[in-house]
């Protein structure tokens, strides 16, 4: 187990360093200056200059590199060439609230994906199985910038059950997981039926049902704990894209998440914060799913970690 | 196992949703606001936000007034002693929010922040032509400047820190203003509290909650639950008529100080011909654009300055929408329509825009219109980083965008003039004329009548180049909750107001 | 075969009517989708325009009928970018294996930690904002998936039988890979194909809310939506038309991969 853990670390590593080469090489490839946003239009080319030299954008790009990868290893993401706040700090103060809306639409997807899976499955090609898989597919054609407002429209503005947007309390939260987790839900409900419809052709399951165990029993004691394996991976997948994947919801609900602040860094072609951004929200993707095989293990016995 | 699953996963909602959050503050008036300011200290800021927030934690020397004159702030007043210096007198008894007293100190320090090229301030160049600052006393201050220099005391608007300031005003900003910062978390909200020592008196609200809401939609809703009261631009023209008809709700309208033009490279072969650029400016119906797009939120614009600018000139070449005429020069011009009405064009140009919904949308416009003519028009529309590198480059044909806040028409120079060519200026098009180059240089030297005889000279000439095509200057809009009230909506969307505004509970 | 499940016909016939009105879409259309009249704009569902009006006056109708072009081109062509590219890492990656499938991996690993919009972004900023590019920016995004599919298929593939006695013939490792264990990767990647398409069409509409998407005038369904989006308070009509159309072709997309998944895996 120990091993399997630091293994599983450390193939993170070549991860790592490849998703900040990637976004090294990816930010100094786009057209944008840092120095001429932030200085503005007046600023001359004499200012410019020792701005850049400051900044350490005048150097090679290979030299520049280097030193940006040393950084990274000494633990130091630089300060924000903007607020001039160190990077980890700008990301820390948001990373919570991302994780927060993250996991919230994630357990709203999983309440609500697996027993309207394990139902669809149980009455395969009745009418609860088509509006049940229907309901789904357009739970994930709605895009979340549509679908959110319509959310407030309906819940906060009409039935005025929870605040429009902003990050406050619990309730604060609902709109935002519902925004964010309706697709999600979609994606783990069609798996959960497809993964339980295979489980239950299995032959224990009919050995289970002839000792006249009851159907309920069987549906979520035996069959379920066989058919969640893949669920977990693919929630776990879903988990780690939620992370990055929050910009919209996070933009209609004005919440104050990782996704705006990259988006923002990025604009404002702010280099050492978008390299963090991107850091924080790869390295939150690879632990996301070195835990979940991890969890897989508990499952599922039969999994055993090499 | 799944409910293992579900007591762990609730477990961790609870625990991050149980931590505490604060309120909105009672009595507080919440504004909501497009996106949050990029730093809180004056010396470094040139984005909209951060001023307009800098107008209620901060005071300059002096403000500029509605009608774009200069008035007192921190100086009460002044004098030209020589053509070469100023002397200001300072206000005496301010204290900062930290209750250190403003000096004479304080203005000095805040000018050696400024030139030192070490703090990186983009407001560097606007106090290069100052020779040295002088203080005799703890309440004057002279500016000694190399040349004459008319818009000069224009620069003196940006707020005052106290000295010694550094990094942590960014977040922490300490001024003379009368309101002072409680609470911030960035691209969240701001919560500001009243200053009870202000200079003229503590506001009428105890707080003042920014909530920053980035989209419009969203900010109308929660305008319209109550729990925001007041909005400002950018607010989409289609929605004012709804949001005049409820009667939880009160409109405010100004025409404010920005100018949106068309810009030109003049160094491309196709649209640096005065033709061309003639036959555009035909092509494009402005009118149904003011009338149905933006639905009366503007004025049709004959140059950079609008109508309640002292210096402008109202006898210029205008444009008239006549495609007719369009087609006509474009054929003289040696492009014929390959095929008439259809869809075949004489030549294309790119335009290039932001991302903004309004701004592509006007864009689609006016690709349509120049059809109809037959020219093509590729709509570029780019990140804002993407675009302000490509037109700072001069990587374009045509653009759109706006300049915001024009007062003094010193910014003639700064767009036109052949020594601002970016960097160094926004003289973007790389627009060259001898005669302009003389009129701005005149104008920033002399004052009274000559000054503003060179630059109504300096806007006919500019009118009949046409290196911008002038669009419109708009309108200022704020929607407010009917219990807000003395709130007026300047110019310049400056908050000023704010200072005597008050909400009924 | 059993009888046909009616969510597959659907899906076909869904499918099908989507793509031929793509293509025949000047000839159905009942206006010009870039014809503007400024004065009707957000003009009401009505008899002669039976979905409105959108903000420039322009017919919602001809513009979705237009619209089908773009989404489909992007779900279609997008996928098939990422299959061709996914199958060929994948089944390189697997069949390799080793210290060759390691590395592989890990790459994908990268491209699947790597947050897609500062790809998308940074492909429009260095190539331009336009509908290629809005395909390259989604492919380059979506060919993992398919690698990662063919190459865990490819993996069991190999050890099998037939496999290892084609190789004991002679056969090349080319041979093998293209003949003998391709063919069998067809019916899942296929399946996936599908649902790949359609979140192709919804990542389209996620690119134009952020302004990232194909350029005025083309009409595309995200484009249309995320426009309305502004006038949702006032002109709901300029949404529910586009997100009815991505919903239906949605749905039926899925549903024809679901048919084609029964039907080709008789388990079920």
């Amino acid at each position: 187990m120990k091993a399997y853990i630091t293994r599983r670390l450390l193939l993170a590593v070549p991860v790592a360093w490849g998703v900040v080469t990637m976004v090294f090489l990816i930010i100094h490839m786009t057209p944008g200056d840092p120095v001429a946003i932030m200085l503005g239009e007046s600023a001359t080319i004499a200012d410019m200059e020792s701005l850049r030299s400051e900044l350490g954008l005048d150097k090679p790009v290979l030299e520049q590199y280097a030193k940006f990868l040393l950084n990274v290893v000494s633990f130091d993401l630089g300060n924000s060439i903007y607020t001039g706040r160190s990077v980890a700090e700008s990301i820390s103060t948001r990373y919570g609230a991302t994780v927060e809306l993250a996991l919230a639409s994630m357990a709203l997807a999983i309440l609500l994906a697996i027993p309207l899976g394990v139902m669809a499955a149980a009455r395969k090609d009745t009418v609860v199985d088509r509006v049940g898989m229907a309901l789904s597919l357009i739970g994930v054609s709605m895009p979340s910038f549509w679908i959110g407002p319509l959310l407030i429209i309906f819940f906060a503005i009409d039935l005025k059950w929870f605040p429009v947007s902003g990050r406050g309390g619990v309730e604060s939260l609902v709109l935002p997981a519902i925004t964010l987790g309706t697709a999600m839900a979609a994606i783990l409900s069609r798996l959960t039926r497809a993964t339980m419809i295979d489980t239950l052709g299995e032959d224990y399951i009919t050995t289970a049902r002839a000792k006249g165990l009851e159907n309920y029993v069987v549906l979520f004691k035996h069959a379920l704990r066989n058919a969640l394996l893949p669920v977990v991976t693919v929630a776990g997948l879903q988990l780690g894209a939620l992370l990055a994947g929050a910009i919209i919801t996070e933009t209609i609900f004005s919440w104050p998440g990782i996704g705006r602040l990259t988006i923002q860094a990025i604009n404002a072609r702010d280099y050492p914060l978008v390299q963090g951004c991107v850091l924080a929200i790869a390295l939150s993707y690879t632990f996301v799913n070195i835990v979940v095989d991890i969890l897989y293990s508990f499952v599922d016995p039969r999994v055993r970690l090499r | 196992m799944i409910l293992f699953v579900t007591r762990i996963l609730l477990l961790a909602f609870l625990c991050v949703s149980c931590v505490e959050r604060q309120k909105t503050p009672p009595g507080a008036l919440v504004i909501a606001i497009e996106s949050g300011p990029r730093t809180l200290d004056p010396r470094l800021a040139t984005d909209a936000t951060s001023v307009k927030i800098f107008d209620l934690i901060y005071n300059g020397l002096v403000k500029r007034n509605d009608d774009t004159s200069i008035g007192p702030d921190l100086a009460i007043s002044w004098e030209l002693a020589t053509p070469l210096q100023y002397r200001l007198n300072l206000r005496r008894n301010v204290k900062f929010h930290n209750g250190k007293e403003f000096t004479s100190a304080d203005v000095i320090a805040q000018y050696k922040f400024l030139i030192d090229p070490a703090n990186k301030s983009p407001h560097r160049s606007s106090m290069l032509m100052v020779e040295s600052v002088e203080a005799p006393d703890d309440y004057t201050v002279v500016y000694n400047l190399r040349q004459p220099n008319a818009p000069f005391l224009g620069n003196l608007t940006m707020g005052i820190v106290p000295s010694g300031s550094g990094k942590e005003i960014t977040e922490n900003p300490v001024g003379t203003g009368f309101f002072k910062l409680a609470e911030y978390s960035r691209d969240e909200k701001l919560l500001l509290t009243a200053n009870g020592a202000y200079f003229d008196g503590p506001p009428k609200l105890n707080s003042l909650l920014f909530r920053i809401i980035p989209d419009e939609t969203v900010r109308t809703l929660e305008l319209e639950s109550g729990s925001v009261h007041l909005i400002m631009n950018p607010i989409t023209p289609d929605l004012l008529p709804r949001l005049a008809k409820n009667e939880q709700l009160k409109v405010f309208k100004k025409l404010g100080t920005n100018y949106s033009y068309l810009g030109f490279n003049l160094e491309d072969e196709l649209v640096g011909r005065h033709d061309i650029r003639l036959a555009i400016a035909h092509a494009i119906d402005r009118e149904s654009v003011v009338r149905y797009i933006l639905k009366g939120l503007a004025k049709p614009a004959t140059g950079p300055l609008s109508v309640a600018n002292r210096f402008y000139e109202p006898d210029v070449e205008t444009y008239e929408y006549d495609p007719e005429k369009a087609k006509s020069i474009l054929d003289e011009a040696g492009f014929p329509d390959p095929d008439g009405d259809g869809p075949k064009v004489r030549f294309r140009v790119e335009y290039s825009t932001s991302r903004n919904e309004l701004r592509k949308r006007i864009a689609e416009v006016f690709q349509w219109q120049l059809q109809k003519v037959g020219i093509g028009l590729d709509i570029r529309s780019y990140e804002w980083g993407t675009f302000y590198a490509n037109i700072k480059k001069g990587r374009f044909q045509l653009f759109s965008l706006t300049w915001v806040g024009i007062s003094d028409p010193d910014i003639f120079h700064y767009i036109f003039h052949s020594a601002s060519f970016p960097p160094g200026g926004a003289n973007r098009g790389r627009y060259i004329s001898g005669e302009i180059d003389k009129l701005l240089d005149k104008g920033r030297v002399v004052t009274g009548k000559e000054r503003e005889s060179a630059y109504a000279k300096a806007q006919k000439i500019i009118a009949s180049d046409i290196p911008y095509v002038s669009l419109w200057h708009s309108v200022n809009v704020a929607v407010s909750d009917r219990k807000v009230t003395g709130f007026t909506v300047a110019p310049d969307e400056s908050l000023g107001s704010l200072h005597t505004t008050r909400i009924k509970r | 075969m059993s009888r046909l499940p009616t969510t597959f016909i659907f899906g076909v016939v869904v499918t099908l009517l989507f793509i031929f009105t793509a293509m025949l879409a000047p000839l159905v259309s009942p206006y010009s989708p870039l014809e503007q009249e400024l004065y009707a704009g957000l003009e009401d569902p009505g008899t002669e325009h039976i979905m409105g009006r959108d903000r420039l006056g322009r017919d919602i109708l001809s513009r979705i009928i237009h619209g089908a072009r773009v989404s489909l081109t992007v779900g279609f062509v997008t996928v098939t970018v990422s299959v061709v590219v996914g199958t060929f890492i994948g089944a390189f990656a697997g069949y390799a294996g080793g210290k060759v499938d390691e590395v592989v991996m890990r790459v994908t690993d990268i491209f699947l930690a790597f947050p897609g919009i500062l790809l998308a972004i940074a492909v429009m900023a260095i190539l331009g904002p336009s509908l290629n590019n809005v395909i390259i920016a989604l492919s380059i995004m979506g060919w993992t998936g398919f690698a990662r599919l063919v190459r865990g298929q490819v993996l069991s593939l190999r050890e099998r039988e037939f496999v290892l006695a084609a190789r004991s013939l002679g056969a090349s490792d080319l041979r093998i890979v293209v003949f003998h264990i391709l063919p069998n990767v067809v019916a899942p990647v296929t399946v996936e194909a599908t649902f790949g398409v359609a979140s192709a069409i919804i990542a389209e509409a996620g690119l134009s809310f952020l302004g990232l998407g194909v350029q005025p005038p083309t009409p595309s369904w995200g484009a249309m939506l995320a426009e309305g989006r502004q006038f949702l308070l006032i002109a709901p009509h300029m949404t529910t038309f586009p997100g009815l159309a991505i919903m239906v072709a949605v749905l039926g997309v899925n549903f024809l991969g679901d048919g084609l998944r029964d039907i080709i895996d008789p388990r079920e």
